[in-house]
């Protein structure tokens, strides 16, 4: 068990919600990179490749490809499949979008590299009204 | 975030259901990235149609399916017209007037997507049916604000011609068009279109397919929300060449602004490019870079070539006129599918010059509206060859075949001989 570890930014969308990381510096291809029934990654050679992003806290480092970026996470979301909330060290318009049409608690603006504090599969508490991402273990 | 009068009855209300909820979209994206106001729209090239992505919704209800999926509402309303003072083009379509063999829509999905764009036609929005708006007629102009569906578009378009944008999404596309209004922020702020890092072009691109190499290697070496300034002795683009620049770029790393010093309208000089800032890096790019992108985006061997398609981002009329000479008197091989893709209004222009019949003599097919991204590909198709990185990327996610990559005039030759006859 890991000691539990406080990161702060900038809470822009409220809202508290756990649920495992799924966390890459390499981003999603929007377009085509995300199943829409399943939530799973299938962007050939993403670290998250198979790996679903249901319930999960998604953390990626902007986006990539297409402006088609948002609707594969909207879609996945109307599937049942959408992650429970998402941080962004930092916002670009896609992700951005992606945050409004979700709908879920967002962390965004953080100083601190979270690709190298947090793992694939950390539990994560995103209070999103405080802009806190805490490690639970 | 301060709203004028007018945009606060939006959001009450008072101007009805459907501007409301978008309005509620916009205002909610303004509040996440911190935008002081909103800014009026008045260009909108929006991704109309029965796309595969709405298939999620169990409904074939037009209202229910753009209330949840474009206006991201759980309440249903229905769509009257789009903003009065924003011109709507419908982007790229979900299916093609003309249907080869082997990529037929279900009739019930052909039917919805008729169905579904007609709707749109009623809300105001005009059918384009393209990828490629600023080739024909939507030019907004320098300082104007415009939403696009379209990624490579968006650079283009901010880039080329100074007009602002950001890439957004589809859903605040439509939420923009229909209440009028977007963040003001991003590219929509001049303190934003600031260029941050240099880039020294140590190549001399010539053609149309050299750019787009150019614009995937430059992409896959840039930072995030980086804006690049080109630097350097290199031949001057046109705006075909731009065109597959901006594609390439854009899909490579999400680039929505670049200037190229001496070329684009906020780049007279690198200085004025980056505001006299020192820039994060001056990345450099030589014959190895590009000559490791071919590497990556390309297959290898000289096997079979089931299927080449051509025309990503669409066809320019005069890349039509030069595969035409290219294919007068030859013949496609009888193993191999061509497929060719630009706007209507283009093809219209290459029916009545004679291109599509000489292209369609030697066995290739003319086709309008969409690309195997949106459309699907032929059955059975183990090996596919694309004259776009753009295409050659999404590919990978859409199907299982063996992915070739080089120039247009090197994947009409392995169509004819039947095998890749590329790099």
């Amino acid at each position: 068990m890991r000691a539990r570890k406080i990161i702060t930014g900038r809470g822009a969308l409220g809202g508290i919600a756990e649920g495992p990381a799924m966390i890459s510096r390499q981003t999603i291809t929007g377009w085509g990179g995300v199943d829409i029934f399943t939530g799973k990654v299938v962007e050939t050679g993403h670290p998250l490749e198979g790996m679903s992003i249901k319930d999960s806290v998604l953390i990626l480092d902007g986006s990539k490809g297409s402006n088609g970026w948002s609707v594969f996470f909207h879609a996945a979301k109307e599937a049942g499949c959408g992650p429970a909330a998402l941080v962004f060290p930092r916002l670009d318009s896609r992700t951005a979008v992606t945050a409004a049409v979700l709908n879920v608690p967002l962390v965004t603006d953080i100083a601190e590299d979270l690709f190298a504090l947090i793992r694939v599969g950390d539990r994560l508490r995103i209070d999103g009204d405080r802009g806190i991402i805490e490690i639970l273990g | 975030m301060k709203l004028s009068d007018k945009e606060k009855g939006i959001l009450d209300g008072y101007e009805g259901p459907v501007r409301q909820k978008a309005m509620e979209l916009i205002v909610r994206y303004g509040r996440i990235v911190g935008a002081e106001a909103l800014c009026k729209v008045t260009w909108a090239d929006l991704f109309c149609g029965s796309h595969h992505y709405l298939d999620v919704v169990s409904s074939d209800d037009f209202d229910i399916v753009f209330s949840k999926m474009s206006l991201c509402s759980s309440e249903t309303v229905n769509l009257e017209t789009m903003d009065s003072q924003c011109i709507c083009f419908s982007g790229v379509d979900a299916d093609c007037s003309e249907v080869p063999d082997g990529m037929l829509m279900p009739p019930d999905k052909k039917t919805r997507n008729a169905r579904f764009l007609s709707r749109f036609v009623d809300a105001g929005v005009v059918l384009s049916g393209n990828c490629i708006p600023y080739l024909t007629g939507f030019i907004p102009l320098m300082g104007e604000h415009f939403v696009s569906c379209e990624s490579s578009a968006v650079l283009y378009m901010n880039s080329v011609w100074g007009a602002c944008g950001n890439g957004d999404g589809i859903e605040a596309s439509f939420c923009a068009a229909v209440c009028g209004r977007t963040p003001l922020a991003g590219n929509h702020l001049p303190e934003n279109r600031i260029g941050t890092d240099l880039v020294a072009v140590n190549v001399a691109p010539k053609s149309v397919s050299d750019w787009d190499l150019l614009g995937f290697t430059i992409g896959r070496q840039l930072p995030p929300h980086a804006v690049p300034v080109l630097i350097g002795d290199f031949p001057r683009p046109n705006s075909i060449q731009l065109k597959a620049f901006s594609a390439a770029l854009a899909c490579a790393a999400g680039t929505e602004l670049c200037h190229i010093v001496g070329l684009t309208p906020e780049a007279g000089t690198s200085a004025q490019a980056l505001n006299h800032r020192k820039p994060n890096q001056t990345l450099a790019i030589g014959t190895i870079d590009m000559a490791a992108s071919m590497e990556e985006l390309n297959g290898h061997g000289r096997q079979k070539i089931d299927y080449v398609s051509l025309g990503c981002p669409h066809y320019h009329i005069d890349e039509l006129r030069r595969i035409a000479a290219y294919l007068d008197g030859k013949r496609i091989h009888a193993d191999t599918t061509v497929h060719l893709w630009t706007a209507g209004s283009i093809k219209y222009m290459a029916d009545i010059c004679g291109y599509t019949n000489t292209i369609e003599k030697a066995g290739a097919t003319l086709l309008t509206g969409s690309c195997p991204s949106t459309r699907g590909y032929p059955d059975g198709v183990r090996t596919a060859a694309y004259d776009s990185s753009k295409q050659r990327i999404s590919a990978a996610q859409e199907t299982n075949a063996k992915l070739f990559y080089g120039s247009w005039e090197e994947c009409l030759q392995s169509a004819i001989s039947g095998y890749w006859e590329g790099r």
